[in-house]
């Protein structure tokens, strides 16, 4: 017998009591596909599994208060399923649509792909890109920071142990260009190699404005780059700025991570990769 | 809900059509229990990471891996596998339709394959090529080659269909 104790809560507060007392021993499952590889791998030594996924706190998709609400629960086929996020989160939507296969996409959550802390997560460049907000709840507060910071470092979380995410707040866009791009080894299935998310408005003169770029699988951390907006905020699309903007992209990347032998290939891989996300908007 | 004295968690599924009460370990998973424990050996055990979908049940009608599932997370759910689902007509004639367009070599593959195409057909009846490859992505077979089983599931769609060899 392995020595490891399961927990269900019933509801958020019996959840934060149990943790309160046994933060530090615990791991959350909440659709699990992250956990039982790590547990099985040996990377995850505590002796309570405590399992979220029926918490009714955790579930939901809405628009509310000017803001689209998606509970920590919510799982990538609930993602791909919903009208909302398609309206108003295409980018993260489109992330849902290429998220490993079926069967994982029917259980594995929103929540439990941000908290992992994955530098490949693919839905940290959309919630990004849409300026997402990770709502916490611990024993004595809730607390939102932003959703870049939920990770302290390559599969470090910031969170206490005695927290957990409940959802994410996302500034809902429907903008004119909103995507997510993705390179792997096989189509489906992959753990990304590099990924990223856009959103671009066009303006009456033919300018970007409101623009958002964000990249994965390249830093410890997926971040969005701000100089790389900046250079495309306000200008009229073109193949040469999109180009360099794709250079900048790149350039950063390599600042952030260091040289390493993957970049040969990720350098020119992230600057084509941003030049086809944004390329659409050359026909605009 | 927690753990019994022994410090095992009691589940009640219902499998296959039947509810079935068990005590299982916290860590272990359901392709174990469903394996080892219940001694139900039709779903397969590849790669244990959710990466060859061998190991493909349906869980409240949805596919999903069962290398990936803890065995307490399936409490109160509808469990179906293969044993289950082979009783189901619908389910023989997808089946008949493998057979007849040669889409079983080995056959390890084959009962994960079978459940990936139920479970879309169950909320599409007739799939597009398109939603038909997405809906087996995640299952890979290493002998028989995609061509055969595309055109099964052809054949179970419309059982006139024609032999396509192209594949998407
Ligand atoms: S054994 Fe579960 S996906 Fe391979
Ligand atoms: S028939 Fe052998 S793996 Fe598919």
């Amino acid at each position: 017998m392995s020595g490891k104790q399961y927990y269900r809560p019933g509801n958020l507060e019996q959840c934060l009591d149990f943790l309160a007392e046994n933060g530090r021993e615990s791991v959350l499952l909440a659709g699990g596909t992250d956990v039982m590889v790590d547990m099985r791998a040996g990377e995850i030594d505590k002796s309570w599994i405590v399992d979220i996924s029926r918490l009714p706190e955790l579930w939901g998709i809405e628009l509310q208060n000017g803001k689209l609400w998606i509970g920590a629960a919510v799982t990538l086929t609930e993602l791909l399923n919903s009208k909302l996020l398609q309206e108003h989160g295409f980018a993260l939507h489109t992330a849902a649509l290429h998220f490993a296969a079926r069967q994982i996409r029917n259980v594995a959550t929103i929540g439990g792909n941000v908290a992992h802390c994955s530098p490949s997560a693919d839905t940290l460049p959309p919630l990004l890109v849409h300026e997402a907000e990770a709502l916490l709840a611990g024993p004595c507060a809730r607390r939102r920071i932003p959703v870049g910071e939920v990770a302290a470092g390559t599969y470090r979380s910031a969170l206490e142990p005695r927290e957990l995410i409940i959802g994410f707040e996302l500034r809902p866009r429907s903008p004119f260009l909103a995507d997510f791009q993705k390179i792997g080894r096989r189509r489906e299935l992959v753990i990304a190699r590099v990924n990223m998310a856009g959103l671009a408005d066009m303006d009456e003169d033919q300018r970007m404005t409101g623009v958002r770029f964000a990249l994965g699988s390249c830093t410890p951390v997926p971040r969005r780059f701000a100089d790389v907006e900046a250079l495309l905020e306000g200008s009229r699309p073109g193949r040469e700025l999109f180009w360099e903007a794709g250079r900048l992209a790149a350039e950063n990347m390599i600042r952030m991570s260091g040289r390493r032998p993957s970049f040969v290939y990720k350098e020119k891989a992230v600057q084509g990769l941003v030049y086809r996300m944004f390329s659409p908007l050359l026909e605009a | 809900m927690q753990g019994n004295e022994q410090g095992l968690v009691d589940i009640s599924i219902t499998l296959n059509g039947r509810e079935q009460k068990v005590a299982v370990p916290a860590d272990m998973s359901a392709l174990k229990l469903i394996r080892e424990v219940l001694g139900l050996k039709g779903t397969k055990e590849g790669c244990s990471i959710g990466e060859c979908g061998a190991c493909t049940i349906l869980v409240d009608r949805q596919a999903v891996n069962a290398c990936l599932v803890f065995a307490p997370q399936l409490d109160g759910k509808d469990v179906q596998t293969i044993e289950g689902l082979n009783r189901e007509p619908r389910f023989q004639a997808l089946q008949q339709a493998f057979l007849d367009r040669h889409a079983v070599q080995c056959g390890f593959c084959t009962p994960g394959l079978l459940i990936s195409v139920y479970a879309l057909l169950l909320e599409e009846p007739c799939p597009d090529r398109d939603e038909v490859i997405r809906s087996i992505a995640g299952n890979l077979c290493r002998c028989t080659g995609y061509h055969q089983i595309l055109s099964g599931v052809d054949r179970a769609i419309n059982p006139d269909a024609e032999w396509r060899p192209d594949v998407g």
